[in-house]
């Protein structure tokens, strides 16, 4: 089992502005009946992460049963490699991002002693993997042992490791200490010390130390305006000034004011008609912009968008690991 | 990562003829994929299996486990060539030189997949650990031309601002006995210059401009006088930029510049010891500033923001907010009330803490 990541065919007029749910469930559901599409092979190293992705998006929807849970369990254990990491897709190399995905779509379907049982080497060896890609120098992670640097990698350890009871494994203060040296005066946060303030960054620092238990160190108010001001009259996010906007900003920016108590500064009702207008209302799913193609990755960010202002009948998400409230709150009580 | 960019169109049943092409191709992909896995998994990393790799990597760049099928390919031909002795510098350096200008055509066609920009960059680290300083400084000298051209075509690639910052800490690092420093701080703020010359609301020139300051003074240890000279010139620029008072990343590079005259701030920022009078004297310079631009720029958010803050700032540094500051401080967040309806409860947020 597993889904297709890339774009998808697609057709329709946007001025619907009704969440089409059914049409939604349709097209993930569907995403895994497309092998007879070059794209679907050609999109293979996102699989792992698609999977997550519609996943998440079905459980937020209110359909936790649309993939078959048996076969999601199979195909997230057939991409696990000796190392303990996880590939995109059986055969492919183990990255932190798959890895990341693993776990949390193991955690969603509540079948993380399947690791126990069938997985190689346990939750342990997971947990190592990840551990190991920590630079005992400077606290930050890599995504592989090739050596890329990315905060994207240290809140992909975070989640990860503290969903599974492991966070202790890794040297929290000194990746706190890192993630601090990628504020910039602005208030907002880079991919690395030094760099230009990203929305999608600020999301990945910022959860990163709600999971620390850091918050303390953010300067709510200014980074609280500058996520502001990536709000446009089109009622959706840019991710830096001046860019366009496009709709799985609206996870970037709305989670993170949602983690400092200020996602009332932007205009929720705006907002949300925006991400309605990047659906495809007759196909199911959701561009980046309104009128363009579809795919999983907007999809699930555009939902996950919507859950977090609390439109119509989405279910909670939690902002800071991007799943349903429902799970994260079962599993960190655990 | 996923589509950006690409309209929608209109679906239209594939005619079997087109279905049947469709699926030839997925055969053929697939056929180059299992060749290469076996290959690979049997350590065959000869010129024929380097040459499927290609092959496979044109077809999808995205495949990052052939990208690093590729990184042990090479490894092993580095360590073939380590051996032969004398000539190893050079065949080592024709290997790299070689693959550098396979992606090329890669880079044009997909400039935003990170896999090939990672696999370069190992690449090119390669160079630093395997060669003497004098040739990889060359390719890493070339590097710098080339994500130069790079963002001339797209002057706001993220990736490109933080691949630049790559190739200029290598450069920095890759010294010779005759040069007397490796740091490129000034002529990086030279091209931070021209890059903000050529388009004023890049907002990633001026980021890398903020840095390049705090640099150039460190490396200078300029004195506060110089350090204020600095600001001066800073303060200018940034007023002569804001002609056109509706341009975001103006007022972000301005709200930097602010930044120097926090007290719990400022040692973050170019000129970190100026007296508290000192920085009253500037705070209320900028007041009148900004009060000038409101003529005929009555409908811009940015400038009530701008004289709030500074008016905000001034009470910082004397300790308090006077009445008649905090006046105008509500009058003008009423403004911003009306002209930015999006942020509605920000103001709303702001004005209650006024009242506290």
């Amino acid at each position: 089992m597993s889904l297709v990541s890339g774009p998808g065919r697609a057709v329709g007029a946007q001025h619907d502005q009704q969440l089409c749910i059914q049409k939604h469930v349709e097209y993930i559901k569907n995403l895994d009946s497309r092998r007879d599409e070059l794209e679907y092979w050609l999109t293979e190293h996102l699989r792992l992460n698609g999977v997550y992705w519609g996943l998440t998006a079905l459980h937020l929807l209110g359909c936790p049963q649309a993939l078959p849970r048996e076969d999601t369990i199979d195909f997230v254990l057939s991409c696990q490699k000796d190392n303990g990491g996880f590939g995109a897709a059986p055969g492919h190399d183990a990255h932190m991002l798959y890895t990341v995905s693993a776990v949390q779509i193991l955690v969603t379907l509540d079948a993380v002693d399947e690791l126990e049982k069938r997985g190689l080497g346990g939750k342990a060896k997971v947990g190592s993997f990840i551990a190991n890609l920590q630079d005992k120098e400077t606290g930050s992670f890599m995504g592989d042992e090739w050596g890329e640097l990315d905060t994207r990698f240290l809140y992909g350890a975070f989640n990860a490791l503290s969903l599974l009871g492991l966070l202790h494994l890794v040297d929290v203060p000194k990746a706190v200490a890192y993630l601090q040296k990628c504020e910039n005066l602005d208030g907002a946060y880079g991919i690395r010390p030094g760099t230009e303030s990203h929305a999608g960054q600020v999301f990945t620092c910022v959860a990163a130390l709600a999971i620390a238990g850091r918050l303390d160190l953010v300067n709510k108010d200014r980074l609280g305006g500058w996520l502001s001001e990536r709000q446009l009259e089109t009622g959706g996010f840019n991710g830096r000034p001046e860019k366009l906007e496009d709709a799985c900003y609206s996870w970037w920016v709305g989670s993170s004011l949602a983690i400092i108590d200020r996602l009332h500064w932007i205009d929720g009702s705006k907002l949300a008609a925006y991400i309605l207008r990047c659906q495809d209302p007759e196909a199911g799913g959701f561009g980046d912009r309104p009128g363009n193609m579809v795919d999983v990755f907007h999809t699930h960010f555009a939902i996950a968008g919507l859950s977090l202002l609390n439109h119509g009948s989405i279910k909670e998400v939690d902002p800071v690991y991007c799943m349903p409230k429902t799970v994260t709150t079962k599993y960190l009580s655990k | 990562m996923a589509s950006h960019g690409i309209p929608r169109y209109t679906v239209q049943e594939r005619s079997e003829e087109a279905r049947q092409q469709e699926l030839r191709k997925i055969e053929n992909y697939q056929e180059l994929d299992r060749l290469v896995q076996q290959k690979v998994a049997a350590h065959e990393y000869t010129p024929e299996t380097l040459q499927s790799i290609s092959e496979l990597l044109s077809k999808n760049p995205e495949y990052y486990t052939v990208w690093n099928y590729r990184r042990r390919a090479l490894q092993n031909e580095f360590s073939r060539a380590s051996a032969a002795g004398e000539s190893a510098v050079g065949e080592i350096t024709t290997l790299i030189k070689d693959d550098l200008q396979f992606l090329i055509p890669l880079l044009r066609k997909f400039p935003k997949c990170y896999w090939i920009w990672n696999y370069r960059l190992w690449l090119l680290d390669e160079a630093k650990r395997r060669l003497p300083v004098s040739v990889s400084r060359r390719l890493w000298e070339e590097e710098l031309a080339l994500v130069g051209k790079m963002l001339s075509l797209d002057s706001r690639n993220f990736h490109g601002w933080g691949y630049r910052r790559f190739v200029v800490e290598s450069l920095e690092k890759l010294t010779t006995d005759e040069m007397r420093s490796g740091s490129m701080a000034q002529s990086e703020f030279d091209y931070a210059k021209k890059m903000i010359g050529t388009n004023l609301s890049n907002f990633s020139a001026w980021h890398y401009r903020t840095k390049l300051i705090q640099r150039l003074l460190n490396e200078r240890s300029a004195s506060d006088e110089e350090r204020k000279k600095m600001l001066d010139d800073e303060l200018n620029l940034i007023h002569r930029a804001l002609c056109d008072p509706y341009d975001q990343s103006l007022w972000f590079y301005h709200q930097n510049l602010m930044c120097t005259f926090d007290p719990t701030i400022s040692e973050q920022t170019m000129a970190p010891n100026l007296s508290d009078s000192e920085r009253l004297d500037y705070l209320r310079g900028e007041m009148e500033e900004i009060q000038d631009m409101l003529d005929g720029a009555e409908d811009c958010k940015y400038v009530y923001q701008a004289l709030i803050e500074c008016t905000l700032l001034i009470s910082k540094v004397e300790g308090r907010l006077s009445n008649a500051d905090q006046q105008k401080v509500l009058s003008w967040l009423s403004e911003l009330k009306k002209l930015d309806p999006l942020r509605y409860g920000r103001w709303l947020d702001f004005e209650r803490s006024l009242s506290q």
